[in-house]
C-alpha cells in the first residue's frame, strides 16, 4: 500500500512540510507569528544545568527533531554559535541536521547586530525556506516508509479489550511492511515486562526491557511511595482498572505481536525498521516530542475515557512537527470528545465489526492522514508545551 | 436477557462486564467461542470485573492469563472485583517503608 509523502534527500518521506525554528524562545516564536508554515518549540527545557548524559539527550533531541521527515528545512538560532556546553553547541546541532541534506541555516545575534537583527534575518530566511518548501510535491511512497508512535491514556477496560488491540493490528501490519512502530511508558510495563521480554529479539534487549521496569519500581521504593497513588490514575480506577499490573497487561496490546528490536531512550532514532520500546515515562508532554524526534510522522493517542468531559477538547500539538491522531474503543468517549477523536473502534465491543476490520480501517485512515488530511486536533492553531525526559536531577 | 462479560484468557478467574449487571442478573461469560453462566450477586457496572469462582484471601487474581494482583479479602463468586478486594503487588514502594502497615 502507498501514501503521498514529501521525499527528503536522506530517503525518508514526510507527511508534513514544516519549517522548524530551533530552539524556541522570543525569536523562534516571533518568526512563527510572522511566517506561514513555520513551527518552533514551546518549553522551559534548555539542557542548562543538566548532567552530561542529560545534556547529550537534550542536544540529540534537537538534532533528531530537525532530522524529522516532517521537516523540510531548519533554522538554528541563538545568541552565539560558539561556547556553551559542547552537547548543545549550535554549530554542532546545525551541522548534524544538515547531514540529512535538507536546508539548514545557522543564525546568531552576535553576527546579526543583536536580537532585533537576528529576528529580521530569521524572518527573511524563513520566508525563503517556506516559499521553496511549498514547491515540493507529494509523491507515492510505500507504507514501509512510515514510522508511528503510540501512547494509551485515560485507559479503561475498553483499552485492553479493544482499543489497544486495534493499534496492535496496525503495528503488526506496519512492521510487516518494513516500517517503524514505537511504544513506551516505563511505569506502565510494570507487571507486564516479563511478557514483553519474552518477545525481545535478543537476551540483551530482554534485559534492557526488564531493567526499564525495575528502574521505575526502584524509584518508587526510594520514595517510599505506593505506585497506586500515582498510577493507575484516578480515571483508570473509575474506568474499571484495579491495579498497575492490570493496566500494564492491557497497555502492551498496543505493541502488536512482532519481536521487540530494541530499547530506545527519549528522542533516540531507531537504527533499523521494526518494533521498538522507548524507555520513556507515560506523560503526554514527554511522549510525543520523543516519538517525533525519533522520526515518527504521526503520533497515535489511544484513549479509554473515564474523565473525558462532554465536549472537552483533547491535546492538540504535543508532537511539535507530527500530528496527534486520537483514537478510542469507548463508545461514550467517542461521542463526548467527537470534536477531537478521529477514530473509534467501539464497534468491535458492539459486535458490528471485528478487531481486524477496525484495524484495517485505522490503517487506511493513517495513510490518508500521512498523505495530507489533517487530524481533528490539527485544525486548532495552538502550540502545547512539551518537556524533555531527563534521567538525573537538575544542578 | 443475560448480560455479556468477556473472559480474555481461559486461565482467568475474573471477567469484564460489557454491560452493567444488577444483583440477580444472569451473566453470559464469553471465553473465545465458549459461553458459560454466572449470576451477579450485586450491581457491577460495565467495564468492571466479576469473580467467576470463589477466590480466597491471598490468592492470585488472573486476567489476560497473568497476575493482576491478589485478593485482599475472600471474594465470593459473582461479586465485583475492584480496589476494595484486589491489591496490586507491584510498584509498592510503601511496603518497603519502616512504618509500612
Amino acid at each position: 500500500m502507498s501514501w503521498l509523502g514529501y521525499r527528503r534527500p536522506d530517503g525518508s518521506a514526510g507527511a508534513r512540510n514544516h519549517i522548524l525554528i530551533l530552539p524556541g524562545g522570543l525569536v523562534g516564536s516571533k518568526i512563527c507569528e510572522f511566517v506561514r508554515g513555520t513551527v518552533t518549540l514551546v518549553t522551559a527545557e534548555t539542557g542548562h544545568a543538566r548532567t552530561t548524559r542529560d545534556r547529550r539527550r537534550a542536544g540529540n533531541f534537537l538534532i533528531n527533531l530537525g532530522k524529522s521527515p516532517n521537516v523540510a528545512a531548519v533554522i538554528v538560532q541563538g545568541s552565539a554559535a560558539g561556547g556553551y556546553y559542547a552537547e548543545l553547541n549550535l554549530e554542532r546541532i546545525a551541522h548534524e541536521i544538515s547531514t540529512t541534506g535538507k536546508p539548514v541555516a545557522l543564525l546568531t545575534a552576535d553576527k546579526c547586530g543583536g536580537t532585533l537583527g537576528l529576528l529580521a534575518k530569521g524572518i527573511e530566511v524563513a520566508r525563503e525556506m517556506a516559499w521553496q518548501a511549498s514547491r515540493l510535491k507529494r509523491e507515492p511512497v510505500e507504507d514501509g516508509r512510515l514510522s508511528l508512535g503510540v501512547k494509551c491514556g485515560n485507559s479503561d477496560a475498553t483499552s485492553g479489550l479493544v482499543g489497544n488491540g486495534v493499534v496492535g493490528y496496525v503495528f503488526d501490519k506496519l512492521v510487516a511492511a518494513g516500517g517503524v512502530a514505537m511504544f513506551a511508558e516505563n511505569t506502565e510495563i510494570i507487571g507486564a515486562e516479563h511478557v514483553l521480554a519474552e518477545r525481545a529479539v535478543s537476551p540483551e534487549v530482554a534485559r534492557a526491557i526488564l531493567a526499564s521496569a525495575q528502574k521505575m519500581e526502584e524509584r518508587g521504593r526510594v520514595a517510599g511511595e505506593d505506585i497506586r497513588t500515582i498510577n493507575p490514575v484516578p480515571s483508570n480506577f473509575a474506568g474499571g482498572i484495579s491495579s498497575l499490573e492490570e493496566k500494564s497487561l492491557g497497555a502492551i496490546h498496543k505493541a502488536g505481536t512482532h519481536p521487540v528490536q530494541g530499547v530506545l531512550e527519549y528522542g533516540e532514532r531507531p537504527p533499523r525498521p521494526g518494533l521498538y520500546y522507548v524507555d520513556n515515562n507515560a506523560n503526554t508532554f514527554h511522549m510525543f516530542s520523543s516519538f517525533s524526534s525519533a522520526g515518527s510522522q504521526i503520533g497515535l493517542f489511544q484513549l479509554g475515557g473515564a474523565g473525558v468531559p462532554e465536549g472537552g477538547f483533547l491535546d492538540t500539538s504535543r508532537g511539535i512537527v507530527s500530528p496527534m491522531l486520537w483514537l478510542t474503543g469507548n463508545r461514550v468517549t467517542a461521542q463526548r470528545a467527537a470534536n477531537s477523536i478521529d477514530f473509534s473502534s467501539a464497534s468491535v465491543l458492539g459486535g458490528t465489526e471485528t478487531m481486524e476490520e477496525a484495524g484495517q480501517r485505522l490503517y487506511d485512515l493513517i495513510l490518508e492522514i500521512a498523505s495530507g488530511a489533517v487530524t481533528k486536533v490539527e485544525t486548532i492553531n495552538h502550540v502545547d508545551p512539551f518537556a524533555i525526559y531527563y534521567e538525573d536531577p537538575i544542578f | 436477557m443475560a448480560k455479556r462479560a468477556i473472559r480474555i484468557n481461559a486461565r482467568d478467574n475474573v471477567a469484564t462486564l460489557v454491560e452493567t449487571a444488577r444483583a440477580g442478573d444472569e451473566v453470559a461469560v464469553v471465553t473465545g467461542g465458549e459461553t458459560e453462566g454466572v449470576v451477579a450477586q450485586e450491581e457491577i457496572p460495565a467495564n468492571f470485573k466479576i469473580a467467576l469462582v470463589n477466590i480466597t484471601r491471598g490468592e492470585a487474581i488472573l486476567k489476560y492469563g497473568e497476575v493482576i494482583g491478589e485478593a485482599s479479602v475472600d471474594i465470593p463468586r459473582g461479586t465485583r472485583v475492584h480496589l476494595h478486594n484486589l491489591a496490586g503487588r507491584r510498584g509498592r514502594g510503601d511496603l518497603a517503608r519502616k512504618d509500612a502497615p
